[in-house]
């Protein structure tokens, strides 16, 4: 007999399980809500993109009214960078309710400028939203669990186990059938509602089917655990208990050793050691001679070294040459902030081998761009973008032009884009 | 009245026909949670013979027919389905076994019909409807009980569905662990007849059981069993049934210090 | 001994002999124990951070040289938010939101640096806290221990014979609540540990002993929905799939379910959209630093009558001060608004979730411990009011300083000579005027204020499960 037939069988008998049933309606019903939820989040920070972009353009419009040099107007100018979420976000929403989405720099010392965050409600990002990514990574394997754990204690107690066995032309062939509708089932109502959000949302073929291996491979592999302690010969409940113990060490154990471990393993500068290094630098300037500004700014930008001169009064010029070496001199801090997280987020990454759930949390927010790296490469998009600025700005600044407006005609704009929309 | 009482198992063994052994074990030996249970037991049942297993509580008997299911495996000596090792061919034991166990238990959400098509489809045997309700009709199902869910059944009614199971399994052997605990009088009759009729028509019936009366009343060959050893062996002539109050005497005898 | 304490005591006896209770025990100690540990230690060494960087800022700030006030206003200052002691036990929002702000003249920053986003990402309950494992996991402690209160015996068919020797219903499960109160009492022994350190390091004593009565009320709520059901249902293995059911989706499901909800219904603007609103009104008041800009014609023209001069050169005042004073309160005052409309836009979201909080208990658990143990979104708001209080005092000293103590030809010629640029300086003891940082965490009144609906969901699932669960403990006798 081949396993399609015992397929069938089984199929006809477990749609009369009231469990089974219960359990895929409320796994379906979350997941519809997730996708619905977190497509409606994308198409909000869309909007609220969209919006301060025509806003964006209206305030520098409106800045450069009543400005008469070009340094005047890159102060007052400042410049909306965001990230918009990718056709995927929806599905894994991950860090963007912890860190900045959306950023308005300007001219000025970046490094004072881009750790601002204007995230939401801290609640959020304190309790998480259910989206897909949690739903399949933590909710999932619970549901299955409550599913396969009693697959032969259950029979056992009603005394049909042996007539069952004694019966079955193939013994594993009942076993496994059993578990993998049930297992498939439950995958199913979850996965559906998935593709169909991110058919509508116009993410890649290959990003889905990326997502749904990686999501059949996970359901695998909690169906090979919760088959493996269904066959223990214990009463129910202690099976039960031990699949949550399992379910405890791969979801929070391991997790939080690992976190604490790499936390403390890969030291990060302070926040407030940034902050106040880039301060002081900017700061001191202001104090020191113009030609000491001149001079260091000048060894990073040899071009300008003609038309770097001290003058009179106030000076534009040299305001943004000390802007910029107060950059400089919080480069290194800003590198090992930035080298720091990524190792950290490596490590995480190593550990997660171990801890299958967050490997799949974080494998989802990978390709819906939502994790560390993805803000780390909004952060260097933003530096990117600043350095664009001071190359357009400082032919203007340093040049004896007189101030015409039209010249910011070919001001740079932000722009970033996913790779794995369609 | 020829009844005899067999002291030595290999006369038996020289006694009978070895290609209409159905069941045999063979010095089993079987230990469980390391305590010996059966301590080298050896008997057969041959096609059309009902052997009936008899003891007490924990004399071993539930053991032997687990163990002819390949539940268990034996520490030594074997059991023998059609003359294979059940150890070495255990799917083809089970499927040349139909399985009764005690008080029968099946899906209790399903109705009589749709149990049997399970469990049907299970041992993977194709039985039309008509097959199906033939074989209720044989376990006298009544015919207004054969759609209504288990839930509601009473036990000698879980007992006919699983009797007709065991005949539409249509194998050569039938094991059956204690059939008639807990059926009323009737009950009891009615499925004694059954467990003849399908003797008769050449099915090899291992019934395992402590009603003594019962045992005699239906079994061709008796098997006491105490402690896992078997300490005796009846069998009834063509025709006749075995005298309880022997079998009653033999087992004080024993049991006698 | 009385059949209630008689029952109680075979419960327990019945607990210390199964593996699946022991060993659930252990592994829920091993747990709470270690995140305990973690949580105290990463407190402590934080709050000794924060601490540290706070002196320094501040003596960084008094320790600047001579300068002209208004570089002093952009020079700025820092303030960080150093956790309170209760936040050993939950450090709630702590985690999630920035440490440090950047306080300095015509702007209100964000809060930056938080630890959550510079963390090893390995999913949201690697974040552990005592008081997760006590919101979490401890109801899953009590449903292994309690499930079988009932149904064991029903299983078993011990309950028929005990019902019929003439004990009521009412006794049996007395007993077994009992059983379960007396384990609820040594699962928030460790609890109780914490909160005397918290105590000893500061934390406010009524304060904590609130902390530790919501989480009684909490556990006892998983006590009695667990023996309800254990009354209810036929046997063990159902009765715990049933809990163990209920717990994934009031404790897992329903916080994340409700944030996505409260997220849809009240979408909120960051602080960019609120501030682009905000910059063209700003724009229409003028800016501060342009003591020639229009909006400021009325007020220069204001001074010079009051002083009775012809030309601002000729005010005892210096007018750019004055301006930078005036300014800087419009400014701040729009700022205040806005900053207002966002804190009001997330206490509305925080009401909602508190609103909904009927649905679950352990949202109203969470919203009321963090309430409780001042790590909450008020307690975030009201450190964000007083840093901005602090700014707006010490850059409006600024200014004045500027009005009074910098003449405005000074002022004017300020980027001159090196001697020119030394008389638009003043003394560096003036830098004093900064006030040392200050946080005042809400008292213990207030802060029951804060939870007044979550309080109210959490005693009344209590006093509805406990009258179901005597309703059917009454059925049981039949």
């Amino acid at each position: 007999m081949n396993l399609m037939a015992n397929m069938r069988r089984e199929s006809t008998l477990m749609l009369r399980d009231r469990a089974v049933i219960a359990w895929a309606g409320v796994i379906f019903l979350l997941a519809v809500y997730a996708v619905w939820v977190g497509m409606a989040e994308v198409k909000q920070q869309r909007e609220s993109i969209t919006w301060l972009l025509q806003q964006d353009t209206l305030e520098r419009d409106a800045a450069l009214t009543h400005q008469s040099d070009y340094g005047g107007v890159a102060y007052y100018s400042f410049h909306l960078t965001y990230d918009e979420p990718s056709n995927l976000a929806f599905a894994a929403m991950g860090l963007r309710d912890e860190t900045a989405w959306k950023h308005r720099v300007r001219m000025l010392a970046l490094e004072g400028q881009i750790y601002e965050r204007d995230a939401g409600n801290p609640v959020f990002a304190l309790i998480g939203r259910l989206d897909f990514a949690f739903l399949m990574a933590v909710v999932w394997p619970l549901a299955l669990i409550m599913l396969l754990h009693d697959l032969k204690s259950s029979e056992r107690v009603a005394g049909r186990y042996n007539l069952l066995v004694a019966t079955a032309a193939q013994q594993s062939a009942l076993w496994v059938s059993r578990a993998l509708l049930r297992a498939g089932l439950l995958l199913v109502v979850a996965v559906l509602p998935f593709v169909t959000g991110a058919l509508l949302s116009g993410a890649s073929l290959l990003a889905i089917v990326l997502v749904l291996a990686m999501v059949i491979i996970y359901a695998v592999f909690w169906l090979l655990v919760c088959y493996w302690l269904a066959s223990w010969q214990q009463p129910s409940p202690t099976i039960l208990a031990a699949n949550l113990g399992v379910w405890l060490l791969l979801a929070v154990v391991i997790p939080l050793a690992g976190r604490i471990t790499i936390d403390q393993l890969v030291p990060l500068p302070s926040g407030s050691e940034i902050l106040m290094t880039q301060r002081e630098a900017v700061n001191d300037a202001w104090d020191l001679p113009k030609q000491d500004t001149f001079d260091a700014f000048v060894a990073t930008h040899p071009q300008w070294q003609e038309q770097a001169k001290v003058g009179q009064g106030f000076q534009w010029d040299w305001y943004y040459a000390f802007q910029q070496v107060g950059d400089q001199k919080t480069q290194a801090l800003s590198d090992a902030y930035r080298d720091g997280r990524l190792h950290r987020h490596a490590l995480a990454g190593l550990v997660a081998w171990v801890a299958p759930p967050a490997l799949l949390e974080r494998s989802m927010q990978r390709i819906a761009q939502t994790d560390l790296k993805s803000v780390i490469t909004y952060e260097s998009k933003i530096r990117e973008f600043h350095a664009q600025l001071r190359q357009f700005y400082y032919p203007l600044l340093f040049g004896d032009g007189a101030f015409d407006a039209d010249n910011l005609q070919q001001r740079p704009n932000f722009s970033l884009t996913h790779s794995n929309d369609s | 009245m020829n009844l005899g009482l067999v002291s030595s198992v290999d006369l038996v063994f020289e006694m009978m026909d070895v290609g209409n052994m159905k069941l045999q074990a063979d010095e089993l030996r079987v230990a469980r949670g390391g305590k010996e249970i059966l301590h080298g037991l050896s008997f057969h049942v041959s096609a059309g013979e009902v052997y009936a297993l008899l003891g007490g509580n924990g004399a071993g008997k539930s053991t032997t027919l687990l163990s002819f299911l390949g539940f268990i495996e034996p520490t030594s000596g074997a059991v023998n389905v059609n003359g294979q090792s059940v150890t070495s061919n255990l799917t083809q034991a089970r499927s040349a076994i139909a399985y009764l166990a005690e008080a029968a238990k099946l899906y209790e959400h399903l109705d009589a019909r749709e149990n049997l098509t399970y469990f049907l489809q299970l041992a993977d045997k194709q039985v039309d409807s008509n097959a199906i309700e033939a074989a209720l009709d044989r376990v006298a199902l009544r015919g207004d009980a054969r759609g209504q869910r288990l839930k509601g059944y009473s036990k000698g009614m879980r007992q006919k569905v699983a009797i007709a199971l065991a005949i539409l399994r249509d194998t050569d052997i039938l094991l059956l662990d204690e059939p008639t605990s807990g059926l009323d009088p009737t009950a009891i009759d009615e499925f004694h007849h059954l467990v003849r009729a399908l003797a008769d028509a050449g099915k090899a019936i291992l019934m395992v059981t402590h009603d003594v009366y019962g045992a005699c009343h239906v079994a061709d060959k008796i098997g006491l069993l105490k402690s896992g050893n078997l300490v005796g062996e009846f069998t009834a002539e063509a025709g006749q049934s075995i005298d309880t109050e022997l079998v009653h005497r033999a087992f004080a005898q024993k049991d006698a210090p | 001994m009385s059949p209630v304490l008689l029952i109680a005591k075979d419960e327990w006896r019945y607990w210390l002999r199964s593996n699946l209770a022991v060993y659930s025990a252990l592994l829920f100690l091993l747990l709470l124990v270690v995140t305990s540990v973690i949580t105290v230690s990463e407190i402590h060494s934080k709050a000794q951070h924060l601490e540290h960087d706070q002196n320094q800022a501040e003596e960084a700030f008094v320790d600047q040289p001579a300068r002209h006030p208004h570089r002093m206003v952009h020079y700025g200052h820092y303030v960080f938010r150093t956790p309170l002691p209760l936040s050993l036990f939950d450090p709630g929002l702590d985690a999630v939101t920035g440490k440090a702000i950047f306080l300095e003249g015509h702007r209100q920053n964000s809060a930056t640096f938080s630890d959550s986003a510079a963390s090893a990402e390995l999913g949201g309950l690697a974040w552990l806290t005592p008081a997760v494992v006590y919101q979490l996991f401890a109801p899953l402690l009590i449903i292994l221990l309690g499930h079988g209160a009932i149904a064991r015996e029903r299983e078993s068919a011990t309950l028929m014979p005990m019902l019929a020797q003439g004990l009521g219903g009412r006794t049996l499960l007395l007993g077994k609540s009992l059983a379960l109160l007396a384990a609820i009492c040594v699962l928030l022994i460790p609890m109780v540990i914490a909160m005397g350190i918290a105590v000893a390091n500061g934390a406010l004593f009524s304060a904590s002993i609130s902390l530790l009565a919501i989480y009684f009320i909490y556990l006892c709520i998983w006590g009695v929905l667990t023996l309800w059901a254990s009354s209810l249902m036929q046997s063990r293995a159902t009765g715990l799939a049933s809990l163990v059911s209920a717990w994934l989706l009031f404790s897992l499901v329903m916080p994340a379910a409700l944030i996505n909800w409260v997220a849809k219904q009240h979408p909120m603007p960051g602080k960019i959209e609120t501030d682009m609103a905000m910059l063209e009104e700003a724009r229409k008041l003028g800016d501060g630093h342009n003591a020639n800009d229009p909006a400021f014609a009325q007020l220069r023209a204001q001074l010079l009558e009051q002083y009775d001069v012809e030309n601002v050169e000729d005010l005892p005042v210096n007018v750019r001060g004055i301006v930078a004073q005036y300014g800087e309160e419009k400014l701040t005052k729009t700022l205040n608004e806005y900053a207002q409309q966002q804190a009001a836009g997330e206490a509305r979201q925080a009401q909602l979730l508190q609103n909904m909080s009927w649905l679950s208990p352990t949202v109203a658990l969470g919203l009321a411990s963090r309430a409780m143990a001042g790590t909450d979104l008020h307690h975030y708001q009201l450190f964000l009011k007083a840093a901005e209080q602090l700014r707006f005092d010490f850059v409006q000293g600024l200014n004045k300083l500027h009005a009074e103590e910098v003449t405005y030809n000074d002022d004017v010629n300020k980027y001159g000579s090196a001697e020119q640029q030394a008389r638009a300086r003043v003394d560096a003891s003036n830098w004093r005027l900064l006030d040392e940082f200050e946080f005042h965490p809400q008292g213990t009144s207030a802060r029951w204020g804060q939870s007044t609906v979550t309080l109210a969901v959490l005693v009344v699932w209590l006093l509805g499960l406990t009258s179901a669960m005597f309703f059917q403990a009454g059925r049981l006798q039949r």
